[in-house]
């Protein structure tokens, strides 16, 4: 299933050769006596049957549900700053988390406290260590799911109105066995890479003006496979392998006037031949230190600002993520509520949520777009149910969720999309979210709608926000000059917030959108895609950040 | 002192545990060896020629960085519009710890973590206002420190910039605290101790030889660690367990304004076991082994090792079968170690010299100089500067401490007198300078901490007698028994880092000794009440041969090693009662691979080789 290649071919970089050779094993047709081949699994599964013929408190529910699932970490992280490694880290764990819930698919202990327990488990393939983990977590998982169970029945006696939905979701057994990989990279030479990528500022000539003010200049590069065992007492059993890679880099200074200004750039996926070859790297890095030196030049963003805005396909990958992310996942309301859900889009099945001449859909199954590997793809997700592609909003309507085992009203099964970080206990995410428009414009047509826009306004300028960063702050945000000449005239700003974009805006604000999509890998404990086209919004605020502006350094840099 | 945190992200994060020594001086032998080899060495190089020939890079970037901070910071002309309304640091020091370190740690029976690092961390300290009155007054004491991860390696330019970053960084706190220091002391009624804020020392010039980077076999030593998890199968009780080696092998450069510049080695290899039980009415138990040598070599031989695990595991199902104690007020006996553990927890940090300064600390002994504070037949000193008693590697000894003073044995207790405290460069009233004491965590601003406490007694007897004094004592106080505390933990093995309950002991392995001569019977669940430290006013008696503990001590200025020795000692009035425990069931299963007794123990002894 690991299309994304075998070996990275970038020429000249030897170095990016990792081992991504993970051959299929005939994943539909595996039984559990394959599975029994792996010591790892051997191991789980003797241990579930064990604990769910045996486990049980004198006068208490036995289980009637126990999952395990175990995974192996395998982390390398090396960071540079100023030009020279700060060191370089390995990490190599296992770590078992056991769910056991007590009750039945109607009503169960979950929910609070009831919801596992961890262990580090042995990183050998040792029987008796590997389930000795493993019992330690059911006992103590066990123990809290009699406890949450008793909570949760006596919590129903005090609501009139019941729960919507069953707690826990029918679903069908699976196996799916994947052969797990290696992580193998040259250590040495990613450790010599992001040292001299951190270090662009003080060898480069064109950056060298600016040397002076760079505060910091931090280069990391990190990668983690983790491969996951999960077997649970319906009888899936799932091995599986998510590689994840990432290149990035952080610049900061300050302007004249205190302000910090940061700009960073990441290039991640889920093949190392996903990430940048070092001359395209260094290339956005020299870029990212140039605009830097802009941005200190830059004026300050007038005091408040309402109209037309353009988000760059970028900057719009991380607004929808933010203001979609949270509402197209379905999640258990409150007790005693009759709500479906969760979050913004909780009351608004079947309601417009975006223009008509949009379509949101998410696909873990789509592994690459453009050429570029998708790192939110995956085949199964950490509940043992295959990943499905989820129609959430069709021509602006929302018609899905995307779920987990945990149902909600109208929605009684999974969709595959329980995932779960490392240590965590899943929960319903993002894998792949795509975004188009119908009749999407191009680039140069989006410019021209806003111009005139601000034509029709009266505007002598507007904005266009080409990055953002945390928090949607944006970190390249351009005055497009509207009358004059040349009109489309675009001058760098800094210091701005943006306010007035939420999921109303979403709904009617939008008048236009790119063709183009700009795929955004998010590294991360789960990882995330969103494509997603630049966006016209109609109506927003550009305004002042006003935030304290720190002190200039007290003496200068070294020489 | 740096300490790598290799639990990162583990679900069990390991606590620190308290540490001992081991009995068997033989297992010491080779390492006995390294040291001498080691010794002699150091001595064949005079510090000050070996200084001239190589100065390290990463000390001459420093001094020459903090030579430029020291003479730019806040000085009018510094190139900045309003230097001439700042003000300029009065002390400056950049103390860089550099570290290599390898972590093996098994449980169950299998590996479970084996990591190496290697990391350089800066403590940046900038002093404003001056000596009697600077920003580090009071509660403001952790404004001195800025800390930052340094580039490895050579690179000069690099390592200027880190350390610019961390000054410039550390320089904005401590003039906002200074501000705040002046307008406290405006408003503030006089304070009862009215000393500096920072001592007067003689700047210091030693350049040690930096640690060699940690070389371990580490495939034979993750099967030794995962070899000695292994042991506890045998005892199907004993229901968690952890054994972790951690070899580090660091060095510490100073540089001060001042001009000290002082780099000096610290290497230290530690193995640590701790395993837990649970009895059947849900009392938590606990034993914890730890075994430390200068490098991994010295570390007791596998057999050696393994019947200690066995030990400890005898020892928990001993515990767990063990009757729940009754309240007891009368005479017991600490074992040396014991005796040493509560030595360092209940007198030692009492002896700290910034515990007797600010409205905050107990300030126990701070009218008691020149008091008889123990019984007279009792001294403590501390002595950094012992680097081993008898045959045992004594982990809290260096050569410099952490602001670059000159480690030297102070004489805490004579005869059972207080003379003086363990100083940082922190004065208190009557005692002006450090004496070698300042010690810190990483990250932290240095106080008055132990090393290497040594209790010594005049009043010895050997242990047979001692036992038969306990007796005695018991008899005379009408009592059917007298105690006898073989193990006790500090509070801080069984809490966490950022909670430091130091002060606390808690006794592991308590047995009664009874009056009419039956046998010693263990008991379980005991926990000291009262002051503790009102019992070493009643110490009756010690016995003659001492034992080490060494140790991992957690205060305010972070996690130092440590050791203390002393003796057996007969108290005549120990007060203690039973320890609130836990209503957690024990397993509701068997551990796995205790279905069939006998089956494990072989065939796992194969998988091992």
């Amino acid at each position: 299933m690991n299309r994304i290649a075998s070996i990275a071919t970038i020429a000249g970089v030897g170095f990016l050769a990792a081992c991504m050779s993970a051959p299929l094993v005939a994943a539909a047709q595996a039984t559990r006596a394959d599975a029994e081949k792996d010591p790892v699994l051997k191991a789980m599964l003797e241990e579930l049957d064990r604990n769910m013929s045996q486990l049980q408190l004198k006068g208490f529910e036995k289980p009637f549900f126990i999952q395990y699932r175990i995974e192996e970490v395998q982390e390398y992280s090396t960071r540079a700053e100023f030009g020279a490694s700060e060191g370089s880290q390995r990490a190599h764990e296992r770590i078992a988390r056991v769910t056991v819930r007590v009750g039945d698919y109607k009503t169960d202990s979950s929910g609070g406290r009831g919801d596992g327990a961890l262990e580090l488990a042995a990183l050998d393939d040792d029987p008796i260590a590997l389930r000795s983990a493993l019992w330690t977590a059911t006992d103590r998982a066990y123990k809290s799911a009699l406890a949450a169970y008793a909570q949760k029945q006596a919590a129903l006696k005090e609501v009139q109105t019941p729960p919507q939905a069953d707690d826990f979701s029918h679903e069908q057994a699976l196996v799916s066995l994947l052969a797990p990989v290696e992580l193998k990279l040259d250590e040495a030479a990613w450790r010599d890479q992001v040292a001299r990528a951190s270090g662009l500022y003080r060898q480069d000539a064109g950056s060298r003006a600016g040397e002076g003010n760079v505060q910091y200049s931090t280069a990391v590069f990190e990668a983690r496979v983790t491969t996951t065992w999960l077997v649970n007492s319906e009888g899936t059993i799932v091995r599986k392998t998510a590689q994840q890679y990432q290149e990035s880099i952080g610049v900061g200074t300050q302007a004249k006037d205190g302000m910090r200004l940061d700009r960073s750039y990441a290039s991640a996926g889920s093949a190392l031949k996903d990430v940048d070859a070092p001359e395209v790297f260094d290339q956005y890095a020299r870029d990212l230190l140039a605009s830097l030196d802009a941005l200190r030049k830059a004026p300050l963003v007038e005091e408040e600002y309402h109209g037309p805005l353009l988000l760059s396909s970028d900057a719009s990958a991380d607004t929808l993520r933010e203001l979609l992310g949270s509402g197209v996942t379905a999640t258990r309301p409150s007790l005693g509520t009759e709500a479906r859900t969760n979050g913004p889009f909780a009351s608004s099945f079947h309601e417009n949520v975006l223009p008509g001449f949009m379509d949101v859909v998410d696909d873990p199954g789509l592994k690459s777009y453009a050429g570029k590997g998708l790192l939110g793809a995956y085949e199964i997700d950490d509940e043992g149910v295959p990943g499905q592609t989820v129609k959430l909003i069709t021509g602006g309507r929302l018609e899905n969720y995307l779920l987990g085992r945990e149902p909600v009203r109208d929605f009684p099964r999974s969709n595959g999309h329980g995932r779960a970080g490392i240590t965590g206990g899943p929960r319903p995410a993002l894998g792949v979210l795509k975004i188009t428009a119908q009749d999407g414009s191009a680039d140069e047509a989006l410019n021209a709608r806003l111009l005139a826009m601000a034509k029709d306004r009266g505007l002598a300028s507007v904005y266009l926000v080409q990055t953002l960063g945390g928090g949607l702050t944006p970190r390249l945000l351009y005055r497009v000059t509207a009358d004059g000449t040349p009109a489309g005239k675009r001058e760098l700003v800094r210091g701005a917030v943006l306010d007035d974009i939420d999921q109303r805006t979403l709904r009617s604000g939008i008048v236009a959108a790119g063709k183009d999509l700009f795929v955004a890998n998010y590294y991360g404990d789960v990882p995330v895609t969103v494509m997603a086209p630049a966006l016209l919004l109609e109506d927003a605020t550009v305004r002042r950040a006003n935030q304290k502006n720190e002190k200039l350094p007290n003496y200068p840099p070294p020489e | 002192m740096l300490l790598l945190d290799f639990s990162r992200r583990m679900p069990q994060k390991s606590s620190p545990v308290s540490r001992r020594s081991l009995d068997s001086p033989s297992a010491f032998f080779a390492w006995q060896f390294v040291f001498a080899a080691l010794a002699a060495l150091a001595l064949a190089i005079p510090a000050s020629a070996a200084a001239q020939a190589t100065t390290p890079v990463l000390l001459d970037a420093m001094t020459t960085e903090l030579h430029r901070a020291f003479t730019l910071l806040g000085r009018p002309g510094a190139g900045q519009p309003d230097a001439d309304k700042q003000l300029p640091p009065y002390f400056l020091s950049y103390a860089v710890s550099e570290a290599t370190s390898v972590s093996i740690r098994a449980q169950f029976g299998a590996l479970a973590d084996s990591s190496s690092n290697h990391i350089r961390v800066a403590d940046v300290q900038v002093r404003l206002g001056s000596p009697a009155l600077d920003n580090t007054h009071g509660d403001h004491r952790g404004s001195a420190v800025n800390s930052l991860q340094l580039p490895l390696g050579d690179d000069r330019e690099a390592l200027a910039r880190s350390l610019w970053l961390a000054t410039n960084a550390g320089y904005g706190t401590a003039l906002d605290n200074y501000l705040r220091v002046k307008t406290e002391a405006e408003v503030r009624a006089k304070e009862e101790d009215s000393s500096p804020d920072f001592s007067r020392e003689t700047p210091q010039d030693h350049m040690g030889k930096p640690a060699p980077p940690v070389a371990v076999d580490r495939a034979a030593w993750e099967q030794r660690v995962r070899a000695l998890s292994k042991v506890f199968r045998e005892f199907p009780d004993v229901y968690q367990n952890v054994v972790l080696l951690t070899v580090q092998n660091e060095t510490d450069y100073y540089a001060s304004s001042e001009g000290s510049r002082v780099v000096t080695p610290h290497v230290q290899a530690r193995l640590v076991a701790l395993a837990v039980t649970r009895a059947e009415d849900g009392m938590d138990l606990f034993r914890e082994q730890t075994f430390e040598a200068e490098t991994v070599e010295g570390l007791p031989q596998q057999a050696a090792l393994e019947a200690a695990m066995r030990a400890l595991g005898r020892s928990l199902e001993a515990l767990r079968k063990a009757p729940v104690t009754e309240p007891f007020d009368g005479p017991a006996i600490l074992s040396g170690r014991a005796a040493a553990v509560f030595f360092h927890e209940v007198l030692g940090h009492r002896l700290e010299g910034q515990r007797q300064r600010g409205d905050e600390e107990g300030q126990t002994f701070t009218k008691d100089v020149g008091k008889p504070v123990l019984p007279s037949f009792l001294s403590v000193a501390d002595d950094p500067t012992m680097t081993k008693f008898g045959n045992t590697w004594l982990s809290g000894s260096y050569e410099y401490d952490d602001e670059g003073e000159k480690a030297r044995r102070v004489d805490l207790i004579d005869d059972g007198v207080l003379k003086t405290f363990l100083m940082s460069r922190l004065p208190i009233a009557n005692f002006s300078s450090s004496n070698g004491h300042g010690r810190a965590e990483t990250g932290h601003v240095p106080t008055g901490r132990q090393g290497n406490l040594i209790v010594t007694s005049t009043r010895s007897v050997p242990e047979a007698e001692l036992r038969k004094e306990l007796i005695d004592e018991a008899k005379k106080q009408g009592k059917a028994y007298g105690l006898y505390f073989e193990d006790i933990s500090s509070g801080f093995a069984v809490t966490t880092r950022s909670s430091p309950q130091a002060f606390q002991v808690i006794p592991l392995v308590v047995w009664r000794v009874y009056v009419d001569g039956r046998p010693d019977e263990l008991v379980r669940g005991v926990s000291i009440v009262g002051t503790p430290l009102a019992a070493m006013k009643r110490i009756l008696a010690t016995g003659d041969k001492s034992e080490v503990f060494n140790g991992e001590c957690g205060a305010e200025s972070g996690t130092v090693p440590v050791s203390a020795v002393a003796p057996a000692m007969l108290v005549s009035e120990m007060e203690t009662q039973r320890q609130p425990q836990g209503t957690a069931r024990p397993p509701i299963l068997p551990i796995p691979g205790a279905e069939t007794p006998g089956k494990d123990a072989s065939g796992n002894a194969k998988e091992a080789q």
